[in-house]
C-alpha cells in the first residue's frame, strides 16, 4: 500500500478524487480513464444514461470492484486496492441501488451494524458486561435513535424487522445505517428510484440535511429536476467515459449531454 | 517397477470410479449450484439394486423376495436407470421447491436426504453386507501387462465403462440441444428461462444423468470389492466430491481429471508411505485442504463458481395448511413473548431443568437428560457458526474430539499410565481442562480457518468436512497418541474438593451448570456488536463488508467460538462417558447435531436444546415400538424426513420466533425491545 501521508497543513479541497480510473470486465472496458473529484462539503451528482457505468464507478470507489488502472484518493490518502471494509472504515459509506438491508434484523440492529467500527470491547468485556462495554452500547443505541429521528423515521420503528417496512422507509433505514458509521462521504446509488414526488422531495431535503451535518455526498440519480435542484456539481458519464463535468446548469444545457440522454440524430 | 505398475493400475481403477461419481457432483453443481451430498447414497442404491437384481432371491425388510437373477450388464443397466429416476424424484420433492431459497437450505436438505436414503437402505437390505454374486465375466483369467501387472477383466470393464460414459457425456453436453440448454442454464438460469429453455427439465436431466453416473460408479465399486452395504456410499461419496473440487467443480473434464488424480494419489500413497493403507483416506483430504488453500477453484474450474449466494435462511418457505399452521402460530406467539424477556425465560428454563433433575427418580432418565444437555450444548456451539454466521460446518465434531482427547490423554495416558499419579489428587485439572480444551479447539479453528474463511459458500463446508475426517483418521491411526480404535478407558468422573460427582444426578447438575455457562457466554457475545456482525454476514456478506465489518475476521471469530464450545463440552463429555473412542466423533454425529439445530431453530438460543430434547427423548421412547426395535435406523430416516419437511415449510425451525435480540440486554430502549419480539414473531410466519 503506497498510502500518501495526509497533509494536515494543506487539506486537499477534494474529499475524493479519481484519476484515470479504469475498470475492465474481461475484455470489456466498463470505465475508461475517468477523472473526477468530489469537493469537500459538496453534493456531487454522477449522472448518465443507463449502462453508462455509474454503479461500476461506485463499486470501484468502495472496493467492490478492483480498478484495472488509475488512482483513487479519499481524504488525502490512496484507497485504490484496499478492501471493501477497509475503505468503509476510512469514512466512505454507501447505500445500494436495490436496497440491501439485513433480513431478520430489526431497524435498530441494522443501524447499529453501520456503527461497527465504533465498537471495540474485547470478548471478555462483552461476556462480563463491563461498564465500558455497556456504555459503548448505550451510546451507540442513543445515536442510532437520533439518526432514526434525523432520517424521519422516528424511534418507534426501532423494534420493527427492517425488511417489513415500506420501500421508502427501508431507504431511510439504509441511509441511517450508512450515516451511523460517521462517514466523511456518503455515496447514494439512486436513492429516489421508485418514489413518488412527495417522497422524492423529502429525500432531497434529507440529502441536504446530511450535507449540513458536514458529510459530503456523491449521488447517482436519474431525476434531472432533483439533480438540478440538489447538486453543486455534476459529472456526466457515457459509455464509461466522462462526457461533461461542472456546474449543473451548464452541464445540463450542454448539447452533448442532452444528446446522450435523448439520443443522437445521426 | 512392477510394484509401481500394479499400484498405477489399481489407482486407475479407483480413479475411474471416483471420476464417475465426481461427474454427478459436478454436473448438478454446474447447473443448480448445489452440492448434493446425497450422491454418495445414490451410489450405494445403485450397488444394492444391481446386486439384488443379479441374485435369485434377496431378504428385503426381513422377507425373502424372489429376484430375476439378471446377468451383470442387464442388472447394472436397470439399476442405473432406476437410480436415475430416484435422483429425479429426490430433486422434484426435496430440492426444486428450494431453488430460489438461500443456499444453506438446499445444502442442509441434501444432507437430510442422505440420512433418509442411508437409513432406509439399512431398513430394506439390513445392516449386514450383501455379497456381490459371482458372474461369468469376473471369472476370466486376468490380463497380464509387462509380465507383472495383473488387471482383471472387470478392471478393464470398469475403466472402459468410465471412459465411454465420460466421452458420451462430453459429447452430449457439447452437441445435443439438451446439453446446450444445460450449459445455458449453468451460465444464468433466469436468462435461460427467458429465452425459452425449460430450466426445470434441464435440471431434472442433470439429476438423472448425475444419479445414473453415481449409480454406475456404485455398481463398479461394489463388484470390485465384492459387496454392497448401506454405508458404503459415504466415503466414496466424499472422495468423489473431493475429486470434483480438485478438478474444479462444474467442469466435467475437471471431474475426470480430479478422479484419476485422487485414485492415483491414494493408490501410490497407500503403497509407498509407511503404514500407507491406514492413512490413505487422510491423504485425499489433506490434498483437498491444501488445494483449497492454494487454488480454491480447482485444477480446471472457474473462480466465479466459488461465489456465495446471499440471503438469509428465513423466507422462501412453502405455505403449509390446516391445523399444523395453527399449531405453529400458537408456538410462535408463545415463543415471541419469550424472546423479549430473555433473562427471565433463561432462569425459568434452568429452574425447570433443575426441578426435573431433582424429581426424576430413575438414573436411566437422568442419564438421558444429561445426554440432552450435552447434545444441546454441542448444538449451541455449532449454532454459532451455522445459525448466527450462516456458514455450514461439517467438521464441528473434530473440536469436540479435540477437547475429549486432550483431557483423556492428560488424565489417563500421561498422569496415570505415564507418571502413576492417583487421579483423585489431580481432580482440579478437570476444571482447568474445560477452558483449556476450549482454547485448544479454538486455536485449531483459527489455524484452519485463517486461510479458508476467505473462501465463500459451499467450499467452506467441504473444507470443514475434510478437516473433520482428518481428525477422525488421526484419532484412529495415531495409536501412540490416542490408543487408536481401542479408545481410552478409565477416564475419571469429575470430583469437586473431594466430593465425587460420579452419580447420575451429580453429573446432570454439573452438565446443567456447564450448559448454563455455555448459553450465557454465547448469548453475551451474540447480543453485542459481535453477534450483529455475524448475523449481518449471514444475511448479506457484501453489505456487511460495506458497513465496515471485516467479514473474514468475524467469520473466524464465529468459527473459533464454535470451536471453543466444542472443545469445552468435549472435556466434560470424556469425563462423563469415562471412555472415548474415534467412533464417538463421526461425521454422522455432526450431521445429527446440525439437524438438531435446524429442528429447533437456527440462530436461536433455545433451538439447540429444543431440538436435543425432542430427538433424544424420541430416540428412547421410540425404541419400545416393536418395529423400531427391529429396525432402529428408521428413527434416523424419520428425523431426515422431518428435516426435509421443515426446510420446505419452515426453514427457521420449531422455535423460529424465539428470535434473539442482537442488542445488549439492559442497554436497549425498553419499549422497543419488547415490541421487537412481537414483530419478529409476526415476521417469522
Amino acid at each position: 500500500m503506497s498510502a500518501a501521508p495526509p497533509n494536515p497543513a494543506a487539506p486537499t479541497p477534494a474529499i475524493l478524487a479519481a484519476e484515470g480510473l479504469t475498470v475492465r470486465f474481461g475484455g470489456l472496458e466498463a470505465i475508461g480513464g475517468l477523472d473526477f473529484a468530489v469537493a469537500r462539503g459538496a453534493i456531487h451528482g454522477l449522472i448518465g444514461p443507463n449502462g453508462a457505468g455509474k454503479t461500476t464507478v461506485l463499486n470501484a470507489l468502495t472496493g467492490f470492484v478492483r480498478p484495472a488502472a488509475g488512482r483513487l484518493s479519499f481524504d488525502g490518502a490512496e484507497i485504490g486496492g484496499l478492501g471493501v471494509a477497509a475503505i468503509a472504515r476510512r469514512g466512505l459509506a454507501r447505500t445500494f441501488q436495490n436496497i440491501r438491508l439485513f433480513g431478520a434484523m430489526t431497524v435498530l440492529e441494522s443501524v447499529l451494524v453501520g456503527g461497527h467500527r465504533g465498537f471495540g470491547a474485547s470478548p471478555l468485556a462483552l461476556v462480563l458486561h463491563t461498564a465500558g462495554a455497556r456504555a459503548a452500547e448505550r451510546a451507540a443505541i442513543a445515536r442510532a435513535g437520533e439518526l432514526l429521528d434525523f432520517v424521519g423515521l422516528g424511534r418507534e420503528v426501532a423494534g420493527r424487522v427492517a425488511t417489513t417496512l415500506s420501500y421508502g422507509h427501508q431507504r431511510r433505514v439504509e441511509i441511517a445505517r450508512a450515516l451511523m458509521s460517521e462517514p466523511k462521504l456518503l455515496l447514494l446509488d439512486e436513492p429516489l428510484a421508485g418514489m413518488n414526488a412527495v417522497e422524492k422531495a423529502e429525500i432531497a431535503d434529507l440529502v441536504r440535511a446530511v450535507r449540513a451535518r458536514g458529510v459530503s455526498v456523491l449521488l447517482i440519480e436519474h431525476d434531472m429536476q432533483i439533480v438540478r435542484a440538489l447538486c453543486d456539481r455534476l459529472t456526466v458519464l457515457e459509455y464509461g467515459k466522462r462526457l461533461a463535468d461542472g456546474d449543473p446548469e451548464a452541464v445540463l444545457a450542454d448539447p452533448a449531454v442532452q444528446a446522450a440522454y435523448l439520443g443522437r440524430a445521426r | 517397477m512392477d510394484y509401481f505398475g500394479q499400484l498405477l493400475a489399481n489407482g486407475l481403477v479407483l480413479g475411474a470410479v471416483y471420476a464417475l461419481a465426481a461427474v454427478a457432483f459436478t454436473l448438478v453443481y454446474g447447473v443448480v449450484r448445489l452440492v448434493n451430498f446425497a450422491f454418495g447414497e445414490l451410489f450405494m442404491v445403485g450397488a444394492f439394486l444391481t446386486t439384488s437384481l443379479m441374485l435369485p432371491e434377496v431378504r428385503l425388510v426381513g422377507h425373502v423376495v424372489p429376484m430375476p437373477g439378471f446377468s451383470f450388464p442387464v442388472a447394472a443397466l436397470v439399476a442405473v436407470l432406476l437410480t436415475a429416476a430416484l435422483g429425479v424424484a429426490v430433486d422434484r420433492i426435496a430440492y426444486r421447491p428450494l431453488r430460489r431459497a438461500p443456499r444453506l437450505a438446499p445444502l442442509i436438505t441434501s444432507i437430510a436426504v442422505s440420512v433418509v436414503l442411508q437409513s432406509l437402505a439399512q431398513t430394506v437390505w439390513g445392516a449386514e453386507e450383501l455379497r456381490f454374486p459371482e458372474f461369468e465375466l469376473a471369472t476370466y483369467p486376468p490380463v497380464v501387462l509387462f509380465d507383472s501387472i495383473y488387471l482383471s477383466v472387470m478392471d478393464l470393464v470398469v475403466m472402459a465403462s468410465a471412459l465411454c460414459a465420460m466421452t458420451g457425456l462430453t459429447l452430449f453436453v457439447a452437441r445435443s440441444s439438451l446439453g446446450r440448454a444445460m450449459r445455458a442454464s449453468a451460465e444464468d438460469q433466469t436468462a435461460a428461462l427467458l429465452v425459452g429453455v425449460p430450466v426445470d427439465r434441464v435440471v431434472a436431466a442433470a439429476f438423472a444423468i448425475g444419479s445414473g453416473f453415481a449409480a454406475l460408479a456404485g455398481v463398479l465399486y461394489a463388484q470390485t470389492y465384492g459387496f454392497a452395504h448401506s454405508s458404503m456410499g459415504f466415503l466414496p461419496g466424499l472422495k468423489a466430491l473431493t475429486a470434483a473440487v480438485l478438478g474444479g467443480i462444474g467442469s466435467i473434464p475437471g471431474a475426470a481429471l480430479g478422479g484419476v488424480v485422487l485414485g492415483l494419489v491414494e493408490a501410490l500413497g497407500a503403497g509407498y508411505l509407511p503404514n500407507g493403507t491406514a492413512w490413505k483416506d487422510a491423504i485425499s483430504f489433506v490434498l483437498l485442504v491444501l488445494l483449497l488453500y492454494v487454488r480454491p477453484q480447482g485444477l480446471l474450474g472457474r473462480p466465479e463458481l466459488n461465489a456465495a449466494g446471499r440471503g438469509s435462511l428465513l423466507g422462501g418457505a412453502a405455505e403449509m395448511g390446516g391445523w399444523l399452521r395453527g399449531v405453529f402460530a400458537g408456538l410462535d406467539r408463545l415463543l415471541a413473548g419469550s424472546s423479549a424477556r430473555g433473562g427471565a425465560v433463561a432462569l425459568g428454563a434452568v429452574a425447570l431443568a433443575a426441578a426435573a433433575g431433582l424429581l426424576v427418580p430413575s438414573d436411566y432418565w437422568l442419564r438421558i437428560l444429561t445426554t440432552v444437555l450435552i447434545y444441546g450444548m454441542l448444538a449451541s456451539g455449532l449454532n454459532v457458526i451455522v445459525g448466527f454466521a450462516g456458514l455450514l460446518d461439517l467438521g464441528f465434531v473434530a473440536f469436540w474430539a479435540v477437547g475429549s482427547y486432550l483431557t483423556s490423554i492428560l488424565f489417563v495416558l500421561v498422569l496415570k499410565d505415564g507418571f502413576g499419579v492417583a487421579l483423585q489428587e489431580t481432580w482440579w485439572l478437570f476444571y482447568l481442562n474445560l477452558p483449556l480444551g476450549g482454547l485448544l479447539a479454538a486455536a485449531l479453528a483459527v489455524l484452519l480457518g485463517t486461510p479458508t474463511l476467505r473462501l465463500r459458500g459451499d467450499y467452506l463446508a467441504i473444507m470443514t468436512l475434510g478437516f473433520g475426517e482428518i481428525v477422525r483418521i488421526v484419532a484412529i491411526n495415531w495409536v501412540g497418541l490416542t490408543n487408536g480404535p481401542m479408545g481410552i478407558r478409565g477416564i475419571p468422573a469429575p470430583v469437586l474438593f473431594g466430593v465425587p460427582l460420579g452419580t447420575p444426578r451429580a453429573q446432570f447438575f454439573l452438565a446443567l451448570t456447564l450448559a448454563a455457562a455455555v448459553v450465557f457466554i454465547v448469548a453475551r457475545l451474540v447480543r453485542s456488536y459481535v453477534g450483529r456482525a455475524w448475523v449481518a454476514i449471514r444475511e448479506d456478506e457484501e453489505a456487511a463488508e460495506a458497513m465496515g465489518v471485516p467479514t473474514a475476521r468475524y467469520k473466524l471469530y464465529a468459527y473459533a467460538m464454535s470451536g471453543f464450545v466444542g472443545g469445552f463440552v468435549g472435556v466434560f463429555y470424556a469425563h462423563y462417558q469415562q471412555y472415548i473412542s474415534p467412533l464417538n466423533f463421526s461425521l454422522f454425529e455432526n450431521i445429527i447435531l446440525l439437524m438438531l439445530i435446524v429442528l429447533g431453530g437456527l440462530g436461536t438460543f433455545i433451538g439447540p436444546f429444543v431440538g436435543a430434547v425432542i430427538w433424544i427423548v424420541f430416540l428412547q421412547v421410540a425404541i419400545d415400538i416393536p418395529f423400531v426395535q427391529a429396525y432402529p435406523e428408521t428413527r434416523f430416516a424419520l428425523l431426515g424426513v422431518i428435516l426435509i419437511a421443515l426446510m420446505l415449510f419452515r426453514p427457521q425451525g420449531l422455535a423460529a420466533s424465539a428470535r434473539v435480540p442482537l442488542v445488549m440486554a439492559g442497554a436497549g430502549p425498553g419499549k422497543a425491545g419488547r415490541a421487537e419480539g412481537a414483530v419478529a414473531g409476526r415476521a417469522g410466519t
